[in-house]
């Protein structure tokens, strides 16, 4: 038996799973907020940390947090980190100029909001540090259908873009905790 | 509050797989309306054919074995409602068949149009894809006449 | 293995739902915490924690990495994970009590199966040249072993109705069991089949639910035991066997590796009070219990079983727990627990305790 011609060698294939899942209470909450061009995340009532997006709990603490943790925040910031992403052609890629992926901390809160563009600044002008606010989309156009339970997609599609104040850059004791 | 949101999640995953010269042989055999087993260590002939030896572990080598081109119904199920993940749109059974020529049953669908149509033992024979995929689901067996 | 003073102290579990609202990271962060507190440990004790569970479930790539979340990882702990059945998380820990150099391990496992359709994900474990791309679900595979074991005459559809009537009768007095309740033999087998000669209560419900197991070591797991008012359920042996993945390959309507894992674990047919087994699908219990040869004297899922509450990747654990629990409470002296992985019973954990 002789081998298979090469084209045979290659079998394609593709596999697809679809997920429904129902938003946690928390994060479902969360979203009315973002909608409403409010961010509310939970505050822990063990060590006073402010999450956003809240997960429902303290990982530090390992204790659940609930609706009377919740804290209200304002949509300005910091910058605590920031990459310029060239897109890469592959299955499912969406970009095709290189985008800004950063992390935002926004006042208040102990865990930043990631995956964010900033916009108001050249890319090579970017800076940790950088002082930002929530440029929001109109009210009709905001959509939180990108929300998972993962924490991924966790700003929605409400927010335009971050962009910078203007403001003189926070010091590096406001950020160099919270890079990542 | 609102209602608890349902977010929708698809995940792909485009595949392509290198099969060697053992399922490479298989699939490609289907594309030529072949069978093909291999012969294990101790002499047996598996369907479908595999790479190493289930029992030992050793390399088979790629030295294929023609079979059927019938078979026969070793246990099956019957799947009245198929989905579109299934290899037919209509009512169908999934099957172990035993080609002849195979010491070991392979997991295929057969279209035999009615579960009152299946039982085991009975003897069915290979219908292949006229055109094919280059996937296993090239492979249909259907009741013997 | 041979070392014999590891034990299983304490267990918690969520109820087996249909549809849980909370995340997965969220249902195990109080089953976490009861585990330890009913050990009436701190948390630093643990020595070393093993997670089990599938990010597939949920379609959440490194979903494992967040439920870690539930063990409180911050301090850093030594920890480990399976994809997989808690029951092997618990296997690796019990690996690792065998060091000697810590007394306290956590295992635990969960699951959501409600996002996913399992028809459709558990197709993707399968070969993926031969069996994958036939969309080949669980059901029609259990549908095609049951139909084998009609076939050789070891078993018969009423046998699968009164395994599925036992089960259900047996989970009324568990309250984390998704279905329970009272069932006719006859009425069950009046019943259309779903996936013949499968009927749809042969096969298991979908389940979200978590588990967590405290093992502690010998004088701890005494102490741990004693302050509770209970007595530790001693692993006399563990292990896990599996078998060629082509279902054609195999004998399907035995299971060759669940007899050596049993005897591997030390289990020798002798007497046993208690055995909690992974059977998915109703005549999964029938090949279970004659691999493993039990005598009608032997109490079979007493807690229901998978046919009760199937909360995939933690329901092997969950066996363990409820065969533990069993033995923690004195009713029974003697338990055995299994745990099942990959299509129709190929790979097989079996799991021997003792009282004192």
């Amino acid at each position: 038996m002789s081998a298979p011609p090469k084209e045979h060698l290659v079998m394609e294939h593709l596999v697809t799973l679809t997920y429904r899942e129902k938003l946690t209470e928390n994060l479902n909450r969360f979203a009315d907020n973002l909608l409403e061009a409010r961010i509310v995340g939970h505050k822990c009532p063990s060590c006073g940390r402010v999450y956003v997006p809240p997960k429902g709990y303290c990982p530090l603490c390992v204790v659940a947090t609930g609706n009377n943790d919740e804290v209200e925040l304002p949509d300005r910031g910091t910058l605590t980190g920031f990459t310029i992403i060239t897109p890469v052609a592959y299955y499912g890629q969406q970009q095709t100029e290189p985008f800004v992926w950063a992390s935002v901390l926004l006042d208040g809160a102990d865990t930043p909001l990631t995956g964010q563009n900033i916009t108001g600044v050249p890319h090579s002008e970017l800076r940790m540090g950088l002082r930002v606010k929530a440029r929001w989309k109109p009210r009709e156009q905001r959509s939180v259908e990108g929300m998972t339970n993962r924490g991924w997609g966790g700003f929605g599609d409400v927010v335009e873009s971050f962009e910078a104040t203007g403001e003189p850059d926070a010091g590096e004791e406001v950020y160099k905790e919270h890079i990542f | 509050m609102s209602e608890p949101r349902v977010t929708v999640t698809k995940l792909e995953f485009p595949y392509s797989r290198t099969l060697g010269p053992v399922l490479g042989a298989f699939i490609g055999g289907l594309r030529e309306g072949k069978l093909l087993g291999i012969r294990a260590r101790d002499g047996r002939v598996l369907a479908p054919p595999v790479e190493y030896d289930p029992e030992t572990g050793e390399s088979l080598g790629s030295e294929m074995v023609a079979l059927g081109p019938e078979g026969t119904v070793v246990a099956w199920t019957w799947v009245g409602q198929p989905t579109a993940k299934h290899p037919l749109g209509r009512p169908f059974s999934f099957a172990l068949v035993k080609p002849d020529g195979a010491d070991t049953a392979m997991v295929g669908p057969v279209d035999a149009g009615s579960p009152d149509s299946m039982s085991t033992g009975m003897r069915v024979r290979a219908r292949f894809n006229p055109e094919p995929k280059g996937l296993v689901t090239d492979l249909t067996w259907e009741p013997a006449r | 293995m041979a070392s014999s003073d590891i034990a299983v102290v304490a267990t918690a579990q969520t109820p087996s739902v249909r549809e849980a609202n909370p995340s997965e990271v969220q249902l195990l962060v109080p089953t976490i915490a009861a585990a330890i507190e009913k050990a009436g440990i701190e948390r630093r004790e643990i020595g070393f924690t093993c997670a089990g569970s599938c990010d597939y479930l949920t379609g959440g790539p490194f979903a494992f990495v967040s439920n870690l979340e539930a063990a409180g990882a911050w301090p850093p702990i030594s920890e480990s994970h399976v994809e997989a059945d808690g029951a092997w998380a618990l296997y690796e820990a019990w690996m690792r009590l065998h060091e000697d150099d810590i007394d306290v391990a956590l295992a635990f496992g969960s699951g959501k199966s409600s996002p996913s359709n399992p028809a459709e994900v558990w197709a993707q474990q399968l070969d993926p040249y031969y069996l994958a791309p036939l969309g080949l679900d669980p059901v029609s595979l259990a549908g095609i072993q049951a139909q084998a074991l009609l076939a050789s005459g070891k078993a018969t559809e009423r046998d699968f109705a009164e395994v599925v009537a036992a089960s259900r009768r047996n989970a009324k007095s568990n309250p984390n069991a998704q279905l329970s309740g009272d069932f006719d033999v006859d009425a069950l087998l009046a019943e259309p089949y779903f996936r013949q000669p499968l009927r749809k209560h042969d096969c298991p419900p979908i389940s979200d639910g978590a588990v967590a197991v405290v093992l502690a070591r010998g004088e701890r797991a005494r102490s741990i035991a004693a302050a509770a008012g209970r007595r530790p359920a001693w692993i006399r042996g563990m292990d896990h066997r599996v078998e060629p993945h082509q279902p054609g390959m195999r004998d399907l309507t035995s299971s060759a590796s669940t007899s050596l894992a049993a005897r591997k674990a030390g289990y020798d047919g002798g007497p046993l009070d208690v055995a909690e087994l992974c059977s998915t699908f109703s005549p999964q219990e029938l090949v279970l219990r004659s691999a493993l040869g039990l005598g009608e004297e032997v109490s079979v899922n007493p807690s229901g079983g998978p046919l009760a509450g199937n909360p995939i990747m933690a329901v092997g654990l969950v066996r363990i727990a409820e065969a533990a629990e069993r033995v923690m409470d004195g009713s029974a002296g003697r338990a055995l627990a299994h745990a099942t992985a990959g299509p129709l019973l190929q790979q097989n954990l079996v799991c021997l305790m003792e009282g004192e």
